[in-house]
């Protein structure tokens, strides 16, 4: 049982680094129409920033984290305008290439700066871990954190874009941009906001996932990046609920897959249930069912 | 207040606006109408900024407005119920209009029981989401949500499109109460007869040409006019 329940907390914990990231793609797939396949990468200079912040110049983890999301926030909006924004009027074959593009400048960038030896990420909460029911279920306060964390980003999240200014133009955005224009709203500012945001949220996740699986390499955002574009699929593309649901279903499956089938085989579970998903439900779990308008 | 000298508008290779001049007075209903594919949407497009015209020039106000974007037009006072109404489907009704008084620092009370005095059955359904609204209540929900910004000109693409006779009847009877209530008009139609009735003056477009201009009584009565859009 309690083992159970121990795969349960870790299936939430990663699935909730999933959801962070997902938040991202699916944010930016909602108002920019684009699949940003470096999103993944931004999470891995997110946790070399904060890496370096908190192992080399003895920083405070808090602080680690603050610097990784600005760095990650300018990077969103350099790479939006440098890379994306001249494609607005493209095919989106052609950003989605250039997305491509620019997650492995972002890899091959980083080996250069940082080289591709692996650095230890000393974790930002701790390595302590919190005993419940008389020491039989452990919790760690890498879990605790990244689920509180997660929780809390998907509130203030749900928050912004249902109650500000800026949050409903984004949403105005996302649905129709030419009438979203006619209101005053611009609409380049806005998907800059939302790229910016996007990245902050990849930042946040970089250092949980490296909090938990202390690894970092260059190439450590590429598959998360992959997970979490799957679990915002998964939920509904475009959908912040959809992305938050999705996260935390991919995460768990996962584990339980790894669990009780095969540790080899979990990848190719998660997809699987993936496709059965997608078979049944085209748009998602909380995706919208659009009807192309003749 | 509005006036278009000599544009031309391309769509990549088609030359879509050929030439076209005309100016719209402070307090007039203004229409522009024509057939399908003359030109009158992309009219309005190109003096509300979607489209920029390779040559000539439109003032607003005094002021150049021939290659400002599109987002900055709303808060110099110029307002577009685009075609096919546009608004946004997943939002509210009460989301909508604010999105029009986005322009605003504040949104304020007056402005939405103005929307609600020219539209009563937008106030019973301020908490709807928008998508289910029927259409000639998405028409209001469009011409409202202009209203918001408060424009010194509102341009209306085909508001009468696709809606019943009964309810094109109530649509051009608010625009008529915009109007008496001091805003400025460009209307759009291919609904020529309403459009004449209301308008003060009109131009009719062909190809990408102004092909006759008038007032709106002189062109209802004239003969090609007649024959041409008004069904003999």
């Amino acid at each position: 049982m309690m083992t159970f329940l121990n795969y349960i907390l870790s299936g939430i914990s990663l699935g909730s680094i999933y959801a962070i990231i997902a938040l991202g793609y699916t944010m930016v797939y909602g108002i920019a129409k684009m699949l940003n396949f470096a999103h993944g990468d931004v999470i891995m200079v997110g946790a070399y920033i904060c890496f370096f912040a908190v192992s080399r110049y003895s920083l405070p983890p808090l602080v680690g984290v603050i610097a990784a999301m600005a760095v990650c926030t300018v990077l969103g909006i350099v790479v939006e305008r440098l890379a994306y924004k001249p494609l607005r009027a493209a095919p989106s074959l052609a950003v989605l290439i250039t997305a491509i593009g620019v997650s492995y400048f972002l890899q091959n960038g980083a080996q250069l700066l940082w080289t591709p030896n692996p650095k230890v990420f000393s974790s930002v909460v701790g390595t302590g871990r919190l005993a419940l029911f008389g020491g039989q279920l452990t919790v760690s306060y890498v879990t605790i954190t990244t689920i509180a964390s997660c929780i809390v980003i998907m509130v203030a999240l749900s928050w912004f874009t249902g109650n500000t200014k800026m949050g409903k133009a984004m949403r105005a955005c996302s649905e129709d941009k030419g009438a979203a224009q006619l209101m005053g709203i611009n609409v380049n500012s806005t998907i800059s906001v939302t790229f910016a945001i996007g990245s902050a949220l990849a930042a946040v996740a970089g250092v949980l996932l490296c909090s938990a699986y202390p690894t970092l390499v260059p190439t450590t955002g590429a598959m998360p990046g992959i997970k979490a574009f799957t679990a915002a699929v998964f939920g509904g593309i475009g959908s912040i609920p959809g992305a938050f649901l999705g996260g935390l279903l991919l995460g768990v499956i996962e584990i339980f897959a790894k669990a009780y089938i095969s540790t080899q085989l979990s990848d190719a579970v998660v997809f699987a249930v993936l496709i059965i998903v997608l078979l049944v439900k085209p748009a998602g779990l909380l995706g919208k069912q659009v009807s192309e308008k003749v | 207040m509005l006036t278009v000298e000599n544009i031309d508008v391309f769509y990549g290779a088609i030359h879509a606006i050929k030439g076209i001049s005309f100016n719209v007075n402070e307090g007039e209903v203004v229409a522009l109408i024509g057939a399908n594919g003359a030109g009158k949407s992309t009219t309005l497009k190109t003096i509300s900024g979607i489209m920029h015209p390779r040559n000539g020039k439109i003032t607003f106000l005094d002021e150049d407005i021939t290659r400002t974007e599109g987002h900055k037009l709303p808060a110099k006072g110029l307002a577009q119920v685009p075609e096919g109404r546009r608004i946004f489907q997943q939002m509210t009704v009460m989301e909508n209009l604010e999105m029009g008084a986005y322009i605003q620092k504040k949104v304020s009370a007056e402005d939405f029981d103005n929307v609600f005095s020219h539209f009563p059955r937008l106030k019973e359904r301020r908490s709807q989401i928008a998508g289910t609204l029927s259409g000639g209540e998405q028409q209001m929900l469009a011409m409202g949500r202009a209203l918001m910004s408060r424009p010194k000109l509102l341009m209306l693409d085909e508001p009468s499109m696709g809606l019943a006779p009964i309810l094109v009847e109530e649509i051009f009877n608010i625009i008529q109460e915009f109007h008496t209530s001091g805003t400025t008009i460009l209307l759009v139609e291919q609904n020529a007869e309403m459009a004449l009735q209301i308008a003060d003056r009109a131009y009719v477009l062909e190809t990408g040409k102004i092909a006759l201009s008038g007032t709106g009584k002189e062109l209802s009565e004239s003969d090609e006019i007649r024959k041409a859009y008004l069904g003999g």
